[in-house]
């Protein structure tokens, strides 16, 4: 059955959800791709505003509020960008149980999207319940180790959601030993389980895709270690700068159709962030075991599909398991939680990887602390043009297929990119328009 | 190993979506009258349903409390079994805040892995605003206090029922 010769349209309607609202419409005339539309209603744009006049010490709860599923991102890019503006930089230490908190909600991210959101689409399953009923030792693998994730970030961070332990310069309070070296027991057992979680989505069925050509892959990039808190932007464009040339090079534009705004590289191009641009500029920076896992699944620097992005998700979740292991084990209470911090006007930027990708934030203080403006820039709105033109690309080259298998695939993409976008599309009833 | 608490009230929101905070609100007060018993846990979550199911883990009696927007008096609060959501509806339009739809999905996820809790009840505070921006509407903050002496009225009962048994204080 072809359908050349008649108009589609089809979409999935907005819902709301606390982390994000999207819907998706796709127009089919005479065969020929006419528009598609990602249509995403984020909240960062009230938050911008209603920053400003508040102290500077606020953002890091604020922000954490934009996102269910990431706070500790925002969290963390926020005090980024405010220590850059007073000048402090915290030591290794505290660094250290950054890295770790940042490692437990990549662990619970990334399991969430695997297991219940995106493993669905793979193996033929309307909803991850469904596949529950017929993969139940899958998802409850998935399932602790979500709990392991959240526990990690509960022990660092106060509380599992929206955490109250960080402040600009560290921490309210150090986690004791004991509650740090109890998580070691239950993190060598998730080593074990996110490597055969790398071999189980290794073996879905994968649409033979890649990206557009001129589409940039962007990620942060660290001297040494995979770029969770990375230093440098790089991309695959030949990119390499530091938090505050951000807006040399890139810029968001408003859409008629999204109150998210579209990021766009001012030298031109789309631009990807997220697990598969950090997987091709950072493959070196892998723990061992996930490289080793990685070359293991057919993964190399030179992946463009975005479907694979499930494998890459995996091999983080194993690099993020090792990591927080490794800081578990070497964990001793840090001589003090916080560097002490005095405010400066000025103005400063800074970021760190999100589990979907780039997330930039700039504030500029008054004298007193004050917060004069504030900028956020999450990595949705950034993909957006790139999900957009990877949907038009992908649906070009589909349109053999009939409109709930082209449906299906549509949603699949989008999943690819956004655990968030993927909450909100996974609830949805699809419809089709003819006309 | 540390006995759960028999006794989880888990509250679901934003308080930056203004009476989308209603069910923090009620976790407050909740939190004056128990926060010291051992035998109750109190949990503030944003919907997700995997934390949703985790966090009622072990408890025999838990209840949600969540802004909803179904057709009802702003203010009026509702209290139905979790597995029945769609009575807390009037209209056929969509709950508020989108936590609920996180909710039935926790609850199918739940008992198709045989999580589900002897009794797991929501608490639904009809909201009138879900704008950005902080502060409950009047009638949201009235429905929050009934609401909240109700559900600590119900929680009593049910730790009256435990003296002697099942009492990990």
């Amino acid at each position: 059955m072809t359908h050349e010769h008649r108009a589609r349209r089809f979409g999935v309607e907005a819902l709301t959800r606390v982390e994000g609202e999207g819907g998706l419409i796709v127009e089919v005339h005479e065969g020929e791709l006419v528009d598609v539309q990602l249509r995403i209603f984020e909240p960062p744009r009230f938050f911008e505003g209603f920053l400003v006049g508040r102290e500077y010490t606020e953002p890091v709860d604020i922000t954490a509020r934009i996102c269910g599923i990431c706070p500790v991102a925002y969290q963390m890019s926020a005090c980024h960008a405010l220590e850059a503006v007073c000048g402090v930089e915290v030591d290794d230490a505290l660094r250290e149980l950054r890295h770790l908190l940042y490692c437990g909600e990549w662990i619970e991210s990334h399991v969430l999207h695997i297991h219940l959101l995106h493993a669905p689409d793979f193996l033929g399953y309307p909803s991850g319940i469904a596949m529950a009923a017929d993969h139940r030792p899958e998802v409850e693998r998935g399932l602790r180790l979500k709990k392991l994730g959240n526990r990690i970030v509960e022990v660092v961070g106060g509380r599992a959601v929206h955490p109250v332990n960080v402040r600009v310069g560290g921490f309210y309070s150090a986690p004791s030993g004991s509650a740090m070296h109890e998580l070691a027991d239950e993190l060598r057992w998730a080593v074990g389980a996110a490597v055969d979680i790398v071999r189980w989505v290794s073996t879905f069925p994968m649409p033979e895709h890649e990206l557009p050509g001129d589409t940039a892959l962007v990620s942060l990039r660290h001297p040494t270690e995979y770029p969770i808190l990375g230093e440098r932007l790089v991309s695959t464009s030949g990119l390499d700068i530091a938090a505050d040339e951000y807006l040399d090079h890139f810029t968001e534009e408003h859409v008629e159709h999204s109150t998210a705004l579209h990021g766009r590289m001012l030298a031109g191009g789309d631009y990807l962030v997220g697990p598969l641009a950090r997987f091709v500029l950072n493959a070196d920076r892998l723990s061992p075991r996930a490289a080793a896992l990685a070359a293991e699944v057919g993964l190399t620097a030179a992946e463009r599909n975005p479907f694979r992005s499930i494998i890459v998700r995996a091999v983080e979740t194993v690099h993020a398991c090792e990591v927080a292991l490794s800081i578990v084990v070497g964990y001793s209470l840090p001589t003090r939680a916080a560097t002490p911090v005095t405010p400066r006007a000025g103005v400063g930027c800074g970021w760190s990887e999100a589990p979907r990708g780039l997330l930039w934030h700039r504030y500029e203080l008054d004298e007193v602390g004050r917060i004069v403006s504030a900028r956020i820039v999450p990595p949705t709105s950034q993909n957006q043009p790139c999900i957009e033109h990877d949907l038009a690309h992908l649906i070009e080259h589909s349109l053999h297929l009939d409109d709930q298998a082209l449906e299906s695939l549509c949603e699949q993409a989008v999943r690819n990119y956004d655990p968030c976008i993927s909450c909100a599309t996974h609830f949805l009833d699809m419809r089709i328009v003819r006309s | 190993m540390t006995t759960a608490p028999p006794v989880t009230v888990i509250a679901i929101g934003n308080p930056y979506r203004r009476d989308d905070g209603a069910g923090g609100a009620v976790l407050s007060s909740l939190r004056e009258r128990f926060g010291d018993d051992g035998r109750v846990r109190l949990v503030e979550l944003d919907g997700e349903s995997v934390r949703l199911v985790q966090a009622w883990e072990g408890s025999s009696t838990v209840w949600i409390v969540d802004a909803v927007r179904s057709g009802r008096p702003f203010g009026s609060f509702h209290e139905v079994d979790a597995t029945r959501l769609a009575d807390l509806d009037d209209t056929g339009a969509r709950l508020g805040g989108g936590h609920l739809m996180g909710l039935g999905e926790a609850v199918e996820l739940a008992a198709t892995l045989d999580l589900l809790p002897p009794s797991l009840r929501v608490l639904g505070v009809e909201g009138e605003s879900f704008d950005n921006g902080e502060g409950l509407s009047a009638s949201t903050q009235q429905g929050v206090l009934t609401a909240a002496d109700f559900l600590a009225a119900e929680v009593s009962a049910v730790l009256a029922t435990l003296v002697g048994r099942d009492d990990p204080r």
